[in-house]
């Protein structure tokens, strides 16, 4: 009853807080949400791996880079606008996750979950630096004209086209809950994420969940690098923040909570934005994301500690 | 072990060197994964295999040995090192992030060769660290240094105002990223166009997509409420057409549109957004029509690596090798006392559009470049606006307003 | 491998750093100060490893440490010397302050929380501009400790890398290392046999961070200057533990072979292929870990443990 309580009293609180932001800076809720979009769909693969997989892959940015420099040159040649290019990229990431899954990672998964980080980042530092030498460190962008959509809401103007990321990113969410709790194959997913042994004990082929579970995040994380390249330049280093970002993410929400990840973004986002709104503040906008973080780790193991 | 063993051996073998005869050995270090870098060092190449085809120098073939820093202080330090003592390098060249070249700067000192220096903006740190002749003799900064760059522009701005009468600035505002280069080109404007208040200026720093960043609302944001005649941003060439759709997106035209990033993303010109934004730099394809030795260093540049020339770092590079082997001609020798007095009387006119001389900046004694140049995007290329004297168009103005 | 053999490798491995200044050039020289930074931010990381505990927050220490040292010169007027071990005692200060409540942290989430308290530290600097030179950084004007001169520079760093080892060694020796390895292995047996887990945690945790802030000095020492952007590299964090883990974690001399092999690799690789090193490297750190799960330390005690098999099976014929 307390838990409920407490729980109302934290969803009025953060209602209470958005509307009174709305009223008073509403760019701040509006950006901070396109934000939050954009992180969560970023995060949210990284959150399943982490979640079923249990490997934290460094190589996470670099994936959605590929698929962003993938997406590009295919688009170039085929004068093709690179929305249509989501559902094919996420088709090739996955193919092209599983194959790197079967070559490397799976190797390395019964070793410490160390091995998996220094092997994820040695991907990274592959992934990265090949297409350095193929490309050069020049940065490419698809002009897009409906990239600069926008609205008008009294004085108010505002860029619309970045809502498109909260669209993915509740896709993705609701997506993955609905494959993991309703589907076969995703409910045995869920088991091995919780309990390998018990799963294979019970006749699930954990490895071959593992790969399915790998190549289906590569598949989000395709589509999420086709999407990107509609509103960012790509350059080789393009992924590599977003790897950090996402574990912090993850991590934020809990390893294996995946609609966790949606509300830790949005928290973010709104709260970057709003220092970000004010000249004093505007410096320490990256700090918020990291004091946050502490924050809220440090209040749930003393929550955990004291239930 | 065994592996291990064996690179240390062969790394002790290299310490031995070899010094090959009838050659002038040039040290070139950059950061090769990096397009500046690596077009500099190709650039610099060129003009190596340039000058050895018309005899070379004092009647010896020029060597260039490339070394990369990674854009790290360590790594760079230990290039120098090897340049130095294994390929036993006359005189150096290079640079180009802030951070690498002030790992460099200790070593550089301990062995007193000259160094012809083509990037390092960072007055506050670099310049600094070389301290003030003498001690610092034996460096020729090339590249203006940040205060350069921002008192150019303030010249500049003044000189437009007047030619072009229909062009009016009161208030300025400054994007920049929130890194070492946005910070110190906002530390220049602030005091050049703040001074004798003659502007008004403001600005808001913004974490450049380079960095992870990418979200530009904040800050345009602010710049929209300050309504500026000359909307100003300093950042990487990831933000080049972000920043422009966001603005779009925003409603946020202001008179003047302005990008200062050291390239622009591959296709800028043939992006709608980019009519008529103008730009800082110090080269452009435009330059190929008015200055014979830009054209001649683009074409063979073109015609050899089968691509352009992305950046002004491959010119810079390409120039700093002329003028040290001019320098060289002039000393008879690469001693340095004497290489540093023939520099002194360096007058070279440049591919960049300008005789480049060395004249005393701040704190050291030999400051090449001083100025940089404005430039505007018109129907897909660099136009030259300022200086007049190298100028391939008149400015279009006012940015157009968004539909 | 057994004790005596790492023993052996370890003190010919130091024996090598002692004489290297008498018969090498001033690029080797180079060449092992980076590597021997490096290498001593490897060991201390893998002394906490010890305890299970993964920190991500290496950068964040080197970053804190350089920039105590650089202010403390640069602001304060520290003579050199006393300025590095300032910034040990900086460092180990911090460490205290916070161990006592991300130490309660285990897995992904003390990773994570170190991570951000280095980020956190970086940002701080990065926005005090008056005082810490903001992001373009600060110099000491004076120049470089000992004029740049190699020599010196190089036992400086060595000095560094001494008090890691010694303070391994000292882990390998006493209580330490009874205490992590059961901490390591199982916490709840840990406690019920009377190990004070968060007494030797923070003890480690402490020590750790300030040879690490340490590092960070002498890292500002020998090249005069600290930027945001140079001493919070994430090298910092990333590069010590694939030394570590390639060398093979939780010893001494793991850290040092994999110092060694990643310090040297990298540049002989940059000297063959100077357009595009960077992907080999890469490379090899996948295949190392592929065929190398336990590092190098791993495969020789494979190769001992097969030996004395070997012995026993002729014992037994």
């Amino acid at each position: 009853m307390a838990v409920k309580r407490q729980k109302a009293i934290t969803w009025a609180l953060g209602l209470a807080a958005s509307v009174a932001i709305l009223l008073w800076k509403p760019t701040v809720l509006i950006y901070g949400l396109q934000t939050a979009g954009l992180y969560a769909a970023i995060a949210i693969p990284m959150g399943l791996v982490l979640g079923i997989v249990h490997i934290v892959n460094l190589a996470h940015g670099e994936f959605m880079m590929l698929a962003s420099y993938a997406t590009y040159f295919a688009c170039k040649a085929l004068g093709m606008d690179p929305l249509f290019a989501i559902i094919p990229t996420a088709l090739v990431t996955a193919a092209f996750g599983w194959i790197i899954f079967q070559i490397t990672i799976r190797r390395a998964l019964k070793a410490p979950e160390l091995n998996q980080l220094i092997l994820t980042f040695g991907l990274a530092i592959a992934f990265t630096q090949v297409i350095n030498l193929m490309f050069t460190s020049q940065t490419y962008k698809m002009p897009l004209d409906y990239v600069s959509a926008s609205m008008d809401i009294g004085d108010l103007t505002f860029g619309t086209w970045s809502f498109v990321f909260i669209a993915m990113a509740m896709l993705f969410s609701f997506g993955l809950q609905f494959f993991l709790t309703k589907t076969t194959t995703g409910k045995a997913a869920l088991a091995v994420g919780q309990n390998p042994r018990g799963a294979a004990i019970v006749g699930i082929d954990v490895y071959k969940i593992y790969g399915l579970v790998f190549a289906l995040a590569l598949a989000l994380v395709g589509a999420m690098g086709a999407l990107f390249l509609t509103k960012s330049a790509i350059f080789p280093q393009v992924g590599s923040p977003f790897t950090m970002k996402s574990f912090c993410l993850v991590a934020m929400a809990g390893v294996g909570n995946i609609p966790g990840i949606l509300s830790a973004s949005i928290l973010l986002g709104v709260a970057e934005n709003f220092l970000r709104a004010f000249r004093g503040t505007r410096g320490w906008a990256d700090i918020v994301f990291f004091v946050l973080i502490i924050v809220v780790i440090m209040s749930r193991s003393l929550k955990g500690r004291k239930s | 072990m065994k592996k291990t063993s064996m690179v240390l051996a062969a790394l002790l073998l290299l310490v031995g060197g070899v010094f090959a005869q009838g050659t002038i050995k040039i040290g070139g270090i950059w950061m090769l994964a990096d397009i500046t870098g690596n077009q500099g060092s190709k650039a610099a190449q060129l003009a190596v295999e340039e000058i050895n085809a018309a005899g070379g120098v004092l009647g010896k073939k020029l060597e260039l040995v490339v070394a990369d820093d990674e854009g790290k202080a360590d790594k760079a330090a230990a290039q120098v090192e090897k340049l130095a003592t294994v390929d036993k390098v006359e005189v150096f060249l290079g640079g180009m992030a802030s951070g690498a070249e002030l790992g460099k700067i200790p070593a550089f000192k301990k062995y007193n060769r000259v160094v012809m220096s083509t990037g390092a903006a960072g007055s506050a740190t670099v310049e600094k660290a070389l301290g003030p002749s003498p001690e610092s003799d034996f460096y020729f900064h090339l590249h203006p240094w940040d205060y350069n760059q921002g008192a150019s522009y303030a010249e500049g701005w003044d000189a437009i105002q007047k030619q072009y009468p229909n062009i009016q600035i009161k208030k300025i505002f400054l994007a920049y990223e929130e890194g070492a280069f946005g910070k110190s080109s906002w530390d220049a404007t602030k005091i050049l166009f703040g001074s004798q208040s003659r502007y008004t200026v403001d600005g808001a720093p913004f974490k450049s997509a380079a960095f992870g960043g990418g979200d530009y609302t904040a800050v345009l944001e602010a710049a929209k409420d300050f309504k500026p005649d000359l909307f100003l941003w300093a950042g990487y060439d990831a933000d080049a057409l972000p920043l422009l759709e966001q603005s779009k997106a925003m409603k946020f035209s202001p008179g003047i549109y302005l990008g200062a990033p050291p390239g622009w993303p591959i296709g800028f010109g043939s992006s709608k957004l980019s009519k008529n934004v103008m730009l800082y730099g110090m080269w452009s394809t435009a330059l190929n029509d008015t200055n014979a030795q830009s054209k001649k260093f683009y074409n063979a540049y073109v015609k050899k690596f089968r691509e352009e020339p992305a950046t002004y770092f491959a010119l810079l590079a390409y120039d700093a090798v002329y003028i040290l082997a001019d320098g060289i001609k002039r000393a008879g020798t690469t001693e340095t006392a004497a290489l540093v007095k023939a520099l002194e009387q360096t007058k070279y006119a440049s591919a960049l559009g300008e005789t480049i001389t060395f004249k005393p900046s701040n704190i050291i004694k030999h400051q090449g470049i001083t100025r940089q140049k404005i430039l505007q995007w018109q129907d897909g290329f660099q136009e030259i606006i300022w200086p007049f004297e190298a100028a391939t168009a008149d400015p279009v103005y006012p940015f157009p307003l968004w539909k | 491998m057994n004790r005596s053999t790492s023993r052996i490798i370890t003190m010919a491995a130091i024996a090598i750093m002692m004489v290297l200044p008498a018969f090498a050039g001033d690029y080797p020289l180079q060449v092992a100060r980076n590597v021997m930074m490096y290498m001593a931010l490897a060991i201390t990381w893998d002394m906490l490893l010890r305890s299970g505990q993964i920190s991500f927050g290496l950068a964040g220490l080197v970053g804190l440490g350089s920039y105590a040292t650089i202010l403390a010169v640069v602001r304060g007027g520290m003579p050199d010397w006393l300025s590095i071990l300032f910034a040990g005692l900086f460092s180990g200060l911090v460490a205290f302050g916070i161990g006592f409540f991300i130490l309660r942290l285990r897995h992904t989430y003390f990773s994570i929380v170190t991570l951000a308290l280095g980020e956190i530290f970086r940002i701080i600097i990065h926005n005090l501009h008056d005082f810490t030179g903001g992001p373009e950084g600060i110099v000491i004007q004076q120049g470089v400790m000992f004029g740049g001169k190699s020599g010196p520079l190089y036992w400086l760093t060595l000095a560094g890398l001494g008090v890691a080892l010694a303070a391994s060694y000292w882990f390998e020796k006493s209580k330490f290392h009874f205490a992590l390895t059961a901490i390591r292995n199982n916490e709840v047996s840990a406690k019920t046999s009377g190990v004070n887990i968060f007494r030797w945690l923070l003890a480690t945790f402490v020590i750790t961070s300030a040879i690490q802030g340490m590092i960070g000095g002498i890292f500002v020492q020998s090249y005069g200057f600290a930027s945001p952007d140079s001493v919070f590299s994430a090298d910092f964090t990333l590069l010590p533990m694939a030394m570590a883990l390639l060398g093979g974690i939780h010893s001494t001399v793991g850290p040092i072979l994999g110092g060694i092999l990643l310090g040297l690799v990298s540049e002989w690789l940059k000297l063959q292929i100077p357009y595009g090193h960077l992907v080999v490297y890469g490379l090899m750190i996948i295949v190392v870990i592929l065929f190398m799960p336990s590092g190098l330390l791993g495969i020789a005690r494979k190769a001992g443990s097969r030996k004395s098999t070997d012995e026993n099976q002729r014992r037994a014929v």
